[in-house]
């Protein structure tokens, strides 16, 4: 599904040039819930933010769901992203002036579903992460934990097939960490997405199939995850 | 004290694009207020200056447009207090027949105009010229540079009340910017009109000097009560009363400006005080460091409406340099139309100045007040709290 | 597809204080300029819209206006009977001489102003259509009696109907009220023109004629033939003319007015610009989020430039609820505006913020949204996706 071939970045800080990613090859195949994992400045997010259309790399290629994102324009990349990928932000990102139904509406509003379609596809959304009852409440009404789920529901609304998170846990504590990272779990297996997630978060490990290291800019190899072996539950339960 | 001067400049040019457009804003507007305020303070200008000479004027009580007879002259100059007279005649004469009457032109007596209007600086030699010669011309400096006439040129005017065309030799000018004046003899009237079968005993008003500004009143009211009852009542006020009955069709324009101008001012409140309430809001996390540290609120608050007084008076004072260009452009616009009077003059007075330096000043204070005062006030740990 | 509507609209509701200053300033400008353009317009509609184009105006050639203009009494015998002058169901001539005086008349609150009195005959009413007696009756001539015109009524003292009016050396009875459509006789007092004459010692009666134009004749001919005549210097020019001419006066304060709308305009454009910024500013996470969900840079760009433009068209809506009562109760409180120096009388002229007033503000408040809004727009519009991940 997604494909890295020597991808490096580098951009210019004041006098120096700093190198983010150097030479990174690697492979995720559809249906994978994979972690990219490394110390702080190790480029994980650079990573994540080139495979999934946010950035360009400086060197080398990158290929999502069969199409080389280099071959796209601004606008291309734009469409791609509406149709191919969904995200989750450290810090929820959703919009204070709509309601939890509207924000997980918003990506609907790029394709030519009709207003009672576009409704019934964000209450499913919103029913999956649990919160349907909430749909009318405003982001400033919920919880830090009930804010990312709404995000997580806007992130698949609109089918993706694959989900990218930048550190989805990093603003939230042990409880609804725990249950944001069951809810990612159960997209991959229930749904069938592809889900990478960057964190620096231990607890995640037990969700992964596969963990991916970096350390400054390098790919340092991968090992297997927690829940390759079955290991933990499909909902995050609180010990 | 001062030594906070830097940081106040500073925050200024945390954000200059900000800054700029806020100075930007506050100096057009102020430039506005400017222009607007020339209208009111020309009229007001023009009457003080008035008010300092003891002229008076004698017209019918019906109305300037009614004639007197020209004997009164005579009896009016005989008055204890007067120094002398001058009958005033309309002669509406035009340059062009075509493009009719282009500024205010007057039959008068040579010998006692000199006299009269001695305040109005005019050259000794200029005034004998005109005694002397029956086709001389005094002209008032703004028709002069309008028609780029100098003294001795020859003048020829076609009245548009009597059906007579003169020549004349302009003697010299009336040294004022403002004044679009053209005076004649009165005699070269006298004649020409006699040659054609025409009666010539009326006159359209008459100015005279009196000694002493106390007497001025005293002497108004012998003069009136003199011609009480004649064929032609007089109504004698100041040269000052007469040009505010004259222009006081203006009043309800003047109004207008004046409040037009007020509410750009207001203009200005609100465009600094959004601006001072934007940046106080962006500051709130390091207020709180700052109060964490042991700054009083009151410094704070100090500085934070310093710097809106700042950027507001800086953008003032340009406001009213620009609105010297300004009046500069509209003055040559307006020079088209000299029936505006003392509106066309479009001077920016000194005082107008002070009076835009002020608002700009009080502007900035007032805007800043509030947000600066909310901002300086709040407690550490509310702040703290919202903003980490 | 785009953003909804509401996404600027409530945006511009979360940030309740920064959306009503922008809007006051706004508005501010919009009252400013519609109450001066109002006044400008007030003016040109009443000076300009006077007369009518089948009538001719004979004066002195030269004069400019029939308060300073003579016209000898052989003249009017003579002109009355030429080829093209119409004439009416009874076959008089429409020829009325006229003799126009400007005496002193006294507002409410003590100003003097000059104003303007029509010595006429009664064929005046044939000649002048547009002036209707509205109240009472016309005058009947050589019996003291006058008609005042509407704007006179509302402005001066001793000035109502059946009073007694004294102004020159007698006094008139007011007998009417006259009604022009709002043109400039409604500013003057109509009277007997040999009683006038006799009042004011002229010795020459009329100061011009005016002269309806038969239909169907050459109008321009005419006029060449009242020039030429050698017996009298005359000039004719038709009514439309001249009062166009007279309306000039006000088109140097038309510039004062476009200056003002243009100053204060880019003043507020920049209050506007500065509001967006800060919007901008404050929501570049969201902006980030939006490119990063798929919504074009077009897009986002259009929702900026919206939510400018309904900034500015608030606050025309509110500029303009409060300029259309504020300019009558101007009008009210000053009895009239008044003007015309150049016609040495006062044209009473009532403020009134008509349509066009309103569409010209409109005008300006929609450039004030998109001019000040663009900047703004086109930064939101250039951040990348990955602005997403600041913290907001």
């Amino acid at each position: 599904m997604i494909e890295l071939r020597n991808v490096s970045r580098f951009y210019q800080r004041g006098a120096d040039v700093v190198h983010a990613l150097e030479q990174v090859s690697l492979e995720i195949p559809a249906g994978r819930f994979v972690a990219l994992m490394g110390p702080s400045g190790s480029g994980k997010s650079t990573l994540l933010n080139i495979l999934a259309g946010l950035d360009r790399p400086s060197d080398g290629q990158v290929s999502v769901a069969g199409r080389k994102l280099g071959d796209l324009s601004e606008d291309e990349l734009a469409e791609f992203r509406a149709s191919h990928l969904g995200f989750v932000f450290q810090f929820f990102n959703l919009i204070p002036v709509f309601s939890a139904r509207e924000n997980v509406e918003l990506p609907l509003l790029l394709t030519h579903l009709n207003k009672a379609e576009r409704r019934e596809r964000a209450e499913t959304a919103l029913r999956i992460v649990g919160l349907a009852e909430r749909a009318g409440h405003m982001p400033a009404q919920l919880s830090g934990g009930e804010q990312q789920r709404v995000a997580i529901a806007r992130a698949i609304v609109t089918d993706p097939e694959i989900v990218v998170g930048d550190e989805p846990t990093g603003d939230l504590d042990a409880k609804n960490a725990e249950e944001v990272l069951g809810l990612l779990r159960t997209l991959k297996q229930e749904f069938g997405k592809t889900v990478v997630i960057v964190t620096h978060d231990p607890r995640a490990e037990r969700y992964v199939d596969e963990v991916l290291l970096l350390d400054k800019g390098v790919f340092q190899g991968s090992r297997p995850g927690g829940a390759a072996a079955g290991a933990a539950p499909a909902h995050g339960a609180p010990r | 004290m001062i030594k906070f001067a830097p940081i106040v400049w500073r925050n200024l040019l945390r954000n200059k694009l900000r800054s700029l457009l806020t100075g930007g804003a506050i100096m057009l507007a102020i430039a506005l207020v400017c222009v607007l305020r020339t209208a009111p303070e020309g009229f007001d200008a023009f009457l003080k200056a008035l008010a300092k000479n003891s002229r008076i004027s004698i017209h019918n009580t019906a109305g300037i447009v009614y004639s007197m007879p020209y004997a009164y002259l005579s009896r009016v100059r005989a008055v204890p207090g007067v120094v002398d007279a001058v009958s005033w005649s309309w002669f509406g004469g035009a340059v062009d027949v075509d493009e009719g009457v282009a500024f205010p032109n007057f039959a008068v007596d040579a010998e006692t105009i000199g006299v009269v209007f001695e305040d109005l600086g005019m050259e000794p030699a200029a005034v004998e010229h005109f005694r002397t010669h029956r086709d001389g011309a005094l002209v008032g400096r703004m028709t002069m540079k309008r028609f780029g006439w100098q003294p001795g040129d020859e003048v020829t005017l076609t009245s548009t009340v009597y059906p007579l065309t003169l020549t004349f030799r302009i003697s010299g000018e009336i040294p004022a910017d403002q004044d679009p004046r053209f005076w004649l003899q009165r005699a070269y009237l006298e004649e020409a009109l006699k040659a054609q079968g025409i009666a010539s005993d009326q006159i359209g008003m008459i100015w005279a000097r009196i000694d002493q500004a106390e007497r001025v009143p005293a002497v108004m009211k012998q003069i009136d009560d003199m011609f009480r009852n004649s064929e032609a009542e007089t109504e004698s006020e100041t040269e000052k009363s007469f040009f505010q009955n004259f222009f006081s069709i203006l009043q309800g324009i003047i109004a207008v400006f004046l409040i037009v101008s007020w509410l750009v001012t207001g203009c200005i409140v609100f465009i600094a005080a959004n601006t001072a309430s934007m940046a106080v809001r962006e500051r709130l996390r390091e207020l709180a460091v700052l109060k964490a540290i042991g700054y009083r609120w009151r410094l704070l608050f100090g500085t934070l409406l310093a710097e809106a007084t700042l950027l507001s008076t800086l953008a003032g004072a340009s406001g009213a340099l620009l609105s010297l260009g300004f009046t500069r452009v509209l003055g040559t616009l307006a020079s088209t139309t000299p029936q505006m009077g003392p509106l066309s003059g479009f001077v920016v007075t000194n005082w107008i100045l002070v009076q835009a330096l002020f608002i700009a000043f009080f502007v900035g204070i007032l805007s800043g007040v509030v947000p600066s005062f909310g901002a300086a006030r709040r407690s550490v740990a509310a702040t703290l709290r919202e903003v980490f | 597809m785009a953003l909804p509507l509401h996404y600027p609209l409530r945006n511009l509701a979360h940030r309740r204080l920064r959306t009503a200053l922008t809007v006051t300033v706004i508005a501010l400008v919009v009252i400013a300029t519609t109450l001066f353009l109002g006044l400008v317009t007030s003016m040109r509609r009443t000076l300009a819209t006077t007369g009518s184009p089948d009538n001719l105006i004979v004066l002195r050639k030269g004069s400019d206006n029939d308060g300073s203009s003579a016209v000898p009494l052989e003249a009017y015998q003579a002109l009355r009977f030429f080829d093209g002058v119409a004439k009416n169901g009874k076959g008089e001539p429409l020829a009325s001489p006229e003799l126009v005086v400007q005496p002193f008349f006294f507002t409410e609150d003590g100003g003097r102003e000059n104003v303007l009195v029509r010595g006429v005959e009664p064929v005046a009413l044939e000649v002048h259509d547009e002036v209707r007696i509205a109240e009472g009756r016309m005058f009947v001539p050589s019996q003291g009696e006058a008609v005042v015109g509407r704007g006179v009524a509302s402005r001066y003292r001793g000035v109502e109907l059946g009073e007694e009016l004294r102004f020159g050396r007698s006094s008139w009875k007011i007998v009417g009220v006259l009604d022009s459509d709002g043109s400039s006789f409604e500013s003057e007092v109509w009277v007997d023109v040999r009683e006038l004459a006799a009042d004011a010692k002229r010795t020459i009666p009329y100061s011009g004629l005016r002269l309806k134009v038969a239909p169907g004749v050459d109008r321009d001919a005419l006029i060449r033939r009242i020039e030429a005549d050698s017996r009298w210097t005359l000039g004719a020019k038709p009514e439309t003319e001249y009062y166009a001419k007279q309306a000039e006066s006000a088109d140097f304060l038309f510039i004062l007015v476009v200056f003002l709308a243009v100053v204060a305009g880019f003043g507020a454009a920049f209050g506007a610009t500065n509001t967006m910024y800060a919007a901008v500013q404050a929501r570049i996470a969201e902006i980030g989020t939006l490119r990063a969900l798929g919504f074009s840079r077009g897009t986002v760009m259009r929702a900026f430039v919206t939510e400018s433009v309904a900034l500015a068209v608030l606050g025309l809506l509110v500029g303009v609820a409060i300029a259309v009562p504020l300019a009558f109760a101007v009008s009210q409180a000053l009895g009239g505006i008044a003007f015309g120096l150049s016609t040495f009388s006062t044209s009473v002229i009532t403020l009134r913020i008509s349509v066009f007033d309103v569409a010209v503000a409109a005008l300006l408040a929609l450039a004030i949204g998109l001019g000040g809004g663009l900047a703004p727009a086109w930064r939101a519009a250039r951040l990348r996706p990955i602005e997403a991940l600041r913290k907001g």
